[in-house]
């Protein structure tokens, strides 16, 4: 039947350019995906800083624990949001070995600031280190000296443009508790250039860098030399076995690149689990489309294959054929759109570095294996759809052949029916699932599942729904237009089927943009509104690399300033459940923060004590007064006596600890908030005046915290919508592409029409009544759809039924979906339209 | 009519009866036919609309089964057959011709010509190939698409099709209905001819007393009833029958 398939394959292009169209789609978004994946796996972190050495000794950058489960022992790791510090014992044991040259290294937060106060960093990232591990790079100077003093820097060649200094001048570098003066000594670049890619450098002297790292009797890494003579392999060996038992990690070759970018590690974990989603999601709506459009096409082709069955052709070999057109247009629509998918993997790789989702030092990945992946599962994609519609095409009865033989519509099978009653069903547990469900990375996929297998209910229950829906529609659109409105009613009701195999596609549309648009907006609308009730202080001070201590105690220093709270987020573990946590000066906090105590007493917040969300009390099994071990960002753990149980953890974080806690553990020490409150003599200019040796720190009111906020939001988002954005732009596609297709077979529906006497302008307005119809079929479902999907998602996450959805953009989608409708039926149905109508008629169908 | 007891019927209904749908909507297009189609006879059934003589081409051809009553095809009971039985013996040894939309229009003439040979996994013998396809007037247009034919050209092809698998009976559905007169004639002239020089056994449906004109004997429907044959008439004569028929008699 391959014969057969390929024959009908090139004389009916049209009919199959609607599966074509959606595989071509599905294979490029299961490339790109599958591209994301591998590089989330395996993709290698380019090694900038540490590539003038070829052994790099840290501590251990993730975390382990032992999973038991059916009688297993597995050991998982993650990797940690923070950069683990090596105790610098190990510095010694390194010493000892014979041939070793050993170069401890430091690195810090480092921004030199511009008059202005603008911090000069490159993609965010600035970073201090002493003089003797440029050798690391190797950084060399081009002019003047290494500094040997305290107050001295050598900058790289790059900054110091950007800084316009020369050596002999002076520049503000915030690094440590406050911005100071240095004087700069040499200008220093890396071999054949002016810096290092990612990252703005600045060199101090030893003492100061020991001063401003923190950390006492740790190093960030060691870069670890064979003595001229030594053998390399045999040195590391030797240091392997030294270290052996310390935990620390001898790494060398791209085993480097973690170890210079711990953030990149964070991004392989995003990549893995927003690769996987995207790419399931877009194979499951394929498959619901090419569902669609073959079920489409096997209706417009129900005489031909009466005419084989009549001549012959068992329901098997009809199974075989449909079967075969199938993996064929799979076949090259899988290559084709895997070949697309290489371009669309760059193009979202480069968004997300854009976004600062990921770092651009983790390089994307790109192999075969995608490639042959997203063919794969393009052909099975496929060939399920295949499956699913066959079933239809075996049952076209050879009586249908004859010429006056009535064609018995059949109704809704059995399986069909009790089908769409499970995924309905399923459906209803999807929902109950994901109200219990209150993480992001957990939630998000279910939510995606939730939606598209209420499309698969609607897909299979559509004619019914449709002939429901038309018959009280066609009541009302016959009265308004008693002509136009009345044969669009009529064919509405007739050909439910085919309203029903529009109305999968469109409804899937509004319902997936809703959905994608509105759990973004109501977990931060929820956050947002705790944020802003929660948020006591009078005045915000802000500045782009974090505000220095120094700046908090100035605050703290201004008349009528009661109580002054720096605030800095990091991630954190209990166990092996992440929290959001954030780091407060303990005292007083209860005058500029009102995270909503459950128990407890949020006043009581001191050294050695936590406050927790319900979620984490919850998840934890601790109350007030119990002790809870908490993993911070670079692995150090700390215990921590619960002092009280808050209700605004989704924008507060889930931990709230003690901000020196915080500071100590991770990377950028800085505050990224400090919250000022003080008596209602208290005057903006008052504090403004105290932050003028703060270049760069700004002092904000409620609502330009507000309204910052926002915006920080807004880029959170922008990852989610540029990957959601596309599966939206798929079901978009689908829609027209099954639009299209619909009207186009009416040809000869059409062309009788007019025979009879309808003029053009009245079958336009029929064809546009129908749209109207069917649209809001598709909108009312869609709408219901995404509201119930979100109404549980809120429950899950806020523990409370409340949906956001911003009216403007509710109506963007809506308008969206009108557009694409009305475009999808009028130019086709205008083109099917052209022509005499007599001619038509002796056309095939 | 079984009246040569020594020769066995191509095709024989047995107190055949068709209802169509349900309880109230019930609708009975057969009633208790009993009828025998000779080997190598050219058979024509008339009737007006809703006589019930599509119902009965597809009882007799095997793409419909009776509600009661059998159905034999030479020594074959078709009710005993499954769907695929079914199919199986329209592949081998029934052939249509149908009143429009014959055609698959994405093969070439010669490949819709051998597409029974084809579903049935079987080598096409090319001398009956060329044959036929001398016969129906069709050489030097086998590469040709459907589309590129006139309506007289695409029945010849249809015709050519029924004709491949050596088939014991050839069932035509109004097979000049959306024909000009002239190219009609052609048809029936081929049709007739198929009978007369192959010995092939040709059962059509029609309502045009011209075409019933060209078979042996003409079998009259009514209210799913055969009420009237005849044997070598005319036109005019037939004519003049089915105006006397059904609800006007």
């Amino acid at each position: 039947m391959l014969f057969l398939a390929l024959r009908t394959l090139r004389a009916r292009k049209g009919g199959f350019a609607g599966a074509f169209v959606a595989l071509v789609c599905a294979a490029a978004l299961v490339t790109a995906c599958g591209a994301l994946l591998e590089t989330g796996l395996r993709g290698d972190i380019r090694i900038e800083r540490y590539a003038g050495t070829d052994t790099v000794v840290t501590a251990d950058q993730n975390l382990h624990w032992t999973k038991h489960k059916k009688g297993k022992t597995k050991t998982k790791s993650k990797p940690l949001t923070e950069r683990a510090w090596l105790d610098a014992t190990a510095v010694d044991t390194l010493r000892a070995i014979p041939g070793a040259e050993v170069v401890p290294e430091l690195t810090f937060s480092a921004h030199v600031l511009t008059a202005g106060g603008r911090s000069l960093d490159t993609d965010g990232n600035a970073w201090g280190h002493a003089w003797e591990s440029a050798r690391l790079t190797p950084f060399a100077l081009r002019e003047g000296r290494a500094p040997t003093a305290a107050g001295e820097v050598v900058l790289d060649a790059d900054l110091a443009r950007r800084a316009d200094v020369r050596v002999g001048g002076t520049v503000t570098v915030q690094a440590g508790r406050a911005p100071g003066g240095y004087r700069v000594v040499g200008i220093a670049a890396p071999p054949g250039r002016d810096a290092l890619a990612r990252q703005a450098s600045v060199f101090f002297a030893d003492v100061d860098a020991r001063r401003l790292a923190g950390h006492p009797g740790q190093v960030a890494s060691v870069g670890l030399f064979a003595a001229p003579g030594a053998d390399p392999g045999t040195v590391r060996a030797a240091a392997r076995k030294a270290l052996a038992g310390t935990g620390a990690q001898v790494r060398t070759g791209t085993d480097r690149g973690p170890a210079e970018f711990p953030a990149a590690a964070k991004a392989r974990v995003t990549l893995v689990s927003l690769g996987g989603a995207l790419g399931g999601t877009s194979l499951l709506v394929a498959i619901l489309v090419v569902v669609g459009t073959f079920a489409l096409s096997i209706q417009q082709r129900r005489r031909e294959i009466a005419l084989l069955r009549a001549i012959g052709a068992t329901p098997r070999q009809i199974r075989r054929m449909v079967g075969r057109e199938a993996l064929v247009v799979g076949l090259i629509a899988g290559a084709l759109g895997a070949f697309a998918g290489l371009g669309l993997a760059r193009w979202l790789h480069g968004r997300f570095v854009a976004f600062g989702a990921m770092p651009d030092t983790l390089a994307l990945k790109l192999s075969p294996i995608p490639l042959i992946g997203a063919v794969l599962l393009t052909l099975l994609a496929a060939w399920t759809a295949a499956r699913v519609s066959v079933r239809r095409a075996a049952r076209v009865r050879p009586t249908e052949a004859l010429a006056d033989a009535a064609i018995e519509r059949p109704g809704l099978g059995v399986a069909r029916t009790i089908g769409g009653v499970l995924a309905a069903l399923g459906y209803g547990v999807l929902l109950l699932v994901l109200s219990t469900l209150d993480t992001e990375p957990k939630s998000t996929p279910v939510t995606f599942l939730t939606v598209i297998l209420a499309a698969v209910a609607i897909a299979l229950l559509g004619p019914l729904l449709a002939r429901a829906a038309t018959a009280v529609l066609g009541l009302v659109v016959g009265r308004l237009s008693p002509i136009s409105g009345f044969l669009a009613a009529r064919n509405a009701r007739a050909a439910a089927e085919r309203v029903a195999a529009v109305v999968t596609p469109l409804s899937l549309a509004v319902a997936m943009a809703s959905t994608i648009l509105f759990t973004q907006t109501t977990a931060s609308h929820a956050a947002g509104e705790q944020v802003k009730a929660g948020t006591l202080a009078s005045y915000t001070l802000v500045a782009k690399p974090g505000v220095p201590g120094r700046a908090a105690e100035a605050a703290r220093a201004v008349p009528g300033v009661e109580v002054v709270t720096e605030v800095l987020h990091t991630l954190v573990r209990a166990g092996r459940d992440k929290f959001a946590a954030q780091g407060v000066t303990p005292q007083g906090v209860q005058r500029t923060l009102d995270p909503k105590t459950r128990s407890g007493s949020f006043a009581a917040l001191a050294d050695g004590t936590v406050a927790v969300s319900e979620l984490a009390a919850r998840t934890k099994g601790v109350g007030v007064g119990d002790d809870l071990r908490i993993t911070m960002g670079d692995g150090v753990v700390v215990t921590l006596k619960v002092v009280a149980v808050y209700e605004r953890g989704l924008g507060f974080g889930d931990l709230t600890l003690p901000h020196a806690v915080v500071a100590a553990h991770v990377d950028r020490p800085a505050a990224e908030a400090v919250l000022v409150s003080g008596t209602a003599a208290l005057a903006r200019e008052s504090l403004q005046r105290a932050m003028g040796e703060f270049p760069g720190v700004r002092v904000l009111d409620r609502g330009e915290v507000e309204q910052a906020r926002r915006d920080r939001a807004g880029t959170q988002a922008q990852v989610n919508y540029v990957a959601m954005g596309l599966i939206i732009a798929f079901t978009g596609i689908a829609v027209v592409n099954t639009l299209v297709m619909a009207t186009s077979a009416r040809r000869r529906e059409f062309a009788l029409l007019q025979l009879v006497g309808t003029t053009r302008r009245q079958v336009l307005r029929m064809l546009r009544w129908e749209t109207g119809a069917v649209l809001l079929l598709a909108a009312v479902l869609g709408s219901l759809v995404a509201y119930a999907t979100l109404t549980a998602y809120s429950v899950g996450m806020t523990a409370r039924a409340a949906p956001y959805a911003p009216p403007l953009t509710y109506a963007a989608v809506l308008v969206a979906a009108t557009g694409l409708a009305f475009v999808a039926t009028v130019v086709p149905g205008r083109v099917a339209l052209r022509g005499n109508p007599a001619d038509m008629m002796g056309l095939r169908d | 009519m079984s009246t040569h007891d020594q020769i066995p019927d191509a095709v024989s209904l047995t107190g055949v009866g068709r209802i169509h749908g349900k309880g109230t909507a019930a609708v009975t297009a057969l009633h208790d036919v009993t009828v025998g189609i000779r080997r190598g006879s050219f058979t024509a059934v008339m009737g007006p609309s809703g006589s019930g003589k599509s119902t009965f081409l597809q009882c007799a051809a095997g793409l419909d089964r009776p509600t009661s009553g059998s159905v034999r095809l030479g020594e074959t009971d078709l009710s005993g057959l499954s769907e695929t039985g079914l199919t199986e013996l329209r592949r081998e040894r029934i052939g249509f011709v149908f009143q429009a939309f014959n055609l698959m229009p994405s093969l070439t003439v010669l490949e819709n010509i051998t597409l029974p040979l084809r579903l049935a996994g079987r080598k096409a013998d090319r001398t009956w190939l060329a044959e036929i396809v001398q016969r129906v007037g069709l050489t030097g247009r086998t590469e040709h698409r459907p589309a590129e034919l006139s309506g007289g050209q695409q029945q010849r092809v249809a015709i050519a099709r029924a004709l491949v698998t050596r088939p014991e009976v050839v069932f035509a559905d109004e097979p000049t209905g959306a024909l000009d007169t002239v190219t009609a004639k052609e048809v029936l002239v081929l049709l007739r001819d198929t009978v007369d020089a192959m010995g092939q056994t040709v059962v059509m449906v029609t309502h045009d007393p011209v075409a019933a004109s060209y078979a042996d004997e003409v079998l009259f429907l009514a209210d799913g009833r055969i009420t009237d044959t005849l044997t070598g008439a005319g036109a005019d004569r037939i004519a003049d029958r089915m105006t006397h028929l059904g609800a006007w008699a």
